[in-house]
């Protein structure tokens, strides 16, 4: 009896016209589809997008040159170069991040003693040419100071979670 | 056509060919602008049924999406590959859409609009469909790829399966037609009751049979294992670029156009009225040809791809038995006083 | 010469050249390509004969399956060219003399002036039905040659089969019908249970 019954179903496709009723039925169901220019989903405060370098509130950077996040680097996208400044400190002279290399991990941020590097918010930003996503030292830092308001409050929203 | 004699006595003896010529332009351009617009509500159909809205930037609604595919297409390069055949590898593409289009000279749109009226019409267009192949045999050899060939033997044999079942189903129709002309098939479903008058109410199996295996016969989801993007890149067609790759898609999706056109006229009753007090036209058979379609899409939107086993089991040893079952049944019933198309 | 013998010569030339090509093709694909060719230019000539029945069979099973089957196999093979050269000229003498007994039978019969009748074509009233007339004469007049062809076909077609069917130990494969009889139920058991407390 079974069998026959099984024999009809199949013969009657009821279980491809099941599948074609629910595909009909969200035929007519929301999109949910976001345009993208236009509309934006919500961004967690620890989005981790493109990186920027801070400076302290009296204009010097917070970078020690110490390489703690070079050495933590997974993909190896991180290159720096120490030297002594003019007034004794302990800087870098080269500071570069390939953003093509780069996983976006936030390894460099969570391993900085000074928070001196950090990831932003800013996911919409492109290259036009080979080498444009290779950031250096000064567009790192004219990323942070652009941002630095942003920057300050999603850290002081997360320091408490630290 | 009063309007075109002086026109026909200016030209004497070239008229003919010239006027041949542009009534298949006729048939042809809107045919092309109907499989532009067929990808734009593919992608839209199943965009909406993945919850998706599908494209909507070039144009208002997305409607100058398929024109700026179709420049993209132009524009980019055509790769031969080394090591292929360079001369069969060119005209395939060609072969795939020359049959398609030429299927079309015998397709009735109307009572009176119908490019060639002859007797043998269903015959020519089985014939017709059954030479696709040929592009894509020779499209998978030519290009020298694995992937291009394990594509076209699963088409070929795909298509070969199938047009043994799709046959037998056209069988049961010209038997109910007695005719194989495809105007008179539609006259044949003339009657006082509309929609009762269509084949598809005594040949129900055959239509979803014959609907299944023109999924199949055009390499449409969920019969695409020629394509398998999951397994075999793109089958047939994976090294071609450029203006190579769209004949492939017109070719495809004219034959789409040509199965819903032939499932509508043989089952669907073509141009004629589904209820009795409305006039028989044109836009009847459009109707039929868009629900059709949609159809495909559906299908396409639903269902997982076929495994290529499975596939061969349903042509051989499920429908061409049901197929061959039903032309039996058909013809006893025919013999009975109870059959009334 | 009228617009007809255009056509008629047209395609014949391209049946001969086509039919060249089979034989002188390098490329076994391309070989059967060439067959191919010549199919449908002899089917161009039925077509003006009048017989659109035999020409669109002709394109219908010759074409659209025999010759897929064909090029599928062909395509498949590893056909080594100098091994297959190598009998040229030991046979060539009796590949002559058979060709030139088929050319000297084909003299002789279209030559003759009985057969010169027949090659002509017949008119026919424009509602004639080259298809109909074909089945009415095969179903009626020759109705058991007919069929005594179509068994003697069958009874191949079951032969071939079962010489090249044998039963392999250790083959794997899939019952699909046993497959498509699966229900959720065989494989799939929903158990509702409490949540249980955490483990200290």
């Amino acid at each position: 009896m079974e069998k026959i019954k099984d024999f009809f179903k199949t013969f009657l496709l009821v279980e491809l016209l099941k599948g074609m009723a629910l595909t009909g039925r969200y035929m007519f169901a929301r999109k949910i589809t976001v345009q993208f220019p236009e509309e934006k989903t919500p961004q967690s405060y620890r989005f981790r997008g493109l990186h920027a370098q801070r400076r302290y509130e009296n204009g010097e950077e917070r970078c020690i040159g110490c390489k703690l996040c070079e050495a933590v680097c997974p993909a190896l996208a991180i290159k720096i170069e120490v030297a002594e400044r003019a007034d004794g400190t302990r800087r870098t002279t080269q500071y570069d991040i390939d953003l093509t290399k780069c996983i976006f991990c936030g390894f460099c941020e969570e391993s900085c003693p000074v928070d001196a590097i950090v990831e932003t918010r800013i996911l919409e930003y492109h290259g036009e040419k080979r080498g444009d996503l290779y950031y250096t030292k000064p567009m790192l830092l004219a990323v942070g100071d652009k941002y630095e308001a942003q920057i300050s409050k999603d850290r002081l929203a997360d320091s408490k979670y630290r | 056509m009063e309007w075109l004699l002086p026109i026909q006595n200016l030209l004497g003896s070239a008229w003919l060919p010239i006027w041949t010529v542009v009534k298949i332009m006729l048939i042809v351009g809107p045919l092309m602008i109907g499989v532009a617009y067929l990808t734009l509500a593919e992608r839209k159909v199943i965009g909406w049924m993945q919850s998706r809205i599908g494209p909507n930037r070039v144009g208002y609604f997305g409607l100058l999406q398929p024109l700026a595919d179709g420049l993209k297409l132009l524009m980019k390069e055509i790769i031969i590959p080394s090591g292929s055949n360079k001369l069969l590898f060119v005209i395939a593409p060609i072969m795939v859409l020359m049959p398609a289009l030429a299927a079309w000279a015998v397709i009735p749109f109307s009572a009176e609009l119908v490019l060639t009226n002859v007797n043998a019409g269903l015959l020519y267009i089985l014939a017709m469909t059954s030479l696709g192949v040929y592009g894509v045999i020779i499209a998978g050899w030519a290009s020298n790829s694995k992937y291009a060939f394990l594509g076209c033997l699963r088409s070929a044999a795909q298509i070969v399966s199938y047009e043994i079942a799709m046959g037998f189903a056209l069988v049961t129709v010209l038997m109910a037609a007695q005719s194989l002309n495809l105007g008179d098939i539609v006259r044949g479903q003339h009657g006082q009751y509309g929609m009762l008058n269509w084949y598809i109410i005594p040949l129900f199996p055959m239509f979803i049979v014959y609907l299944i295996s023109g999924v199949a016969e055009t390499n449409r989801a969920p019969f695409d294992v020629a394509e398998g993007e999951s397994e075999i890149v793109a089958g047939f067609h994976v090294e071609y670029s450029g203006m190579g790759f769209a004949l492939f898609f017109l070719g495809e999706y004219a034959n789409m156009i040509l199965i819903a056109f032939l499932t509508s006229i043989m089952f669907l009753g073509g141009w004629l009225s589904p209820v009795p007090f409305l006039p028989d036209s044109i836009v009847w058979m459009l109707a039929k040809v868009a629900f059709v379609l949609f159809l495909f899409l559906w299908f396409r939107a639903t269902f997982p791809r076929y495994r290529y086993d499975q596939l061969m089991r349903l042509g051989w040893k499920v429908f061409i038995p049901v197929t061959l079952v039903w032309v039996v049944v058909v013809g006893a019933w025919m013999q009975t006083p109870y059959w009334l198309w | 010469m009228n617009f007809v013998d255009v056509v008629f010569y047209l395609f014949a030339t391209i049946t001969l050249l086509a039919g060249v090509g089979v034989v002188v093709a390098r490329n076994p694909v391309h070989a059967a390509l060439f067959l191919v060719l010549a199919f449908c230019s002899g089917a161009g000539i039925w077509m003006l004969l009048e017989a659109e029945f035999l020409a669109i069979a002709l394109i219908l099973v010759y074409v659209g399956a025999v010759m897929v089957l064909f090029l599928f196999v062909v395509m498949m093979l590893d056909v080594n060219l100098v091994q297959l050269r190598e009998g040229f000229w030991r046979w060539f003498p009796f590949g002559a003399l058979l060709a030139g007994l088929m050319v000297f039978e084909m003299i002789w019969v279209l030559g003759s002036s009985q057969t010169s009748e027949l090659s002509k074509a017949v008119a026919h009233a424009p509602d004639y039905s080259n298809t109909k007339e074909l089945g009415r004469l095969l179903y009626t007049h020759y109705v058991y040659p007919f069929e005594l062809a179509a068994v003697i076909l069958l009874v191949a077609m079951v032969a071939a089969i079962a010489l090249t069917l044998r039963r392999r130990a250790g083959v794997k494969s899939q019952n699909i019908s046993k497959q498509v009889k699966v229900k959720k139920a065989d494989r799939l058991r929903i158990v509702s249970m409490k949540s249980e407390p955490k483990n200290q």
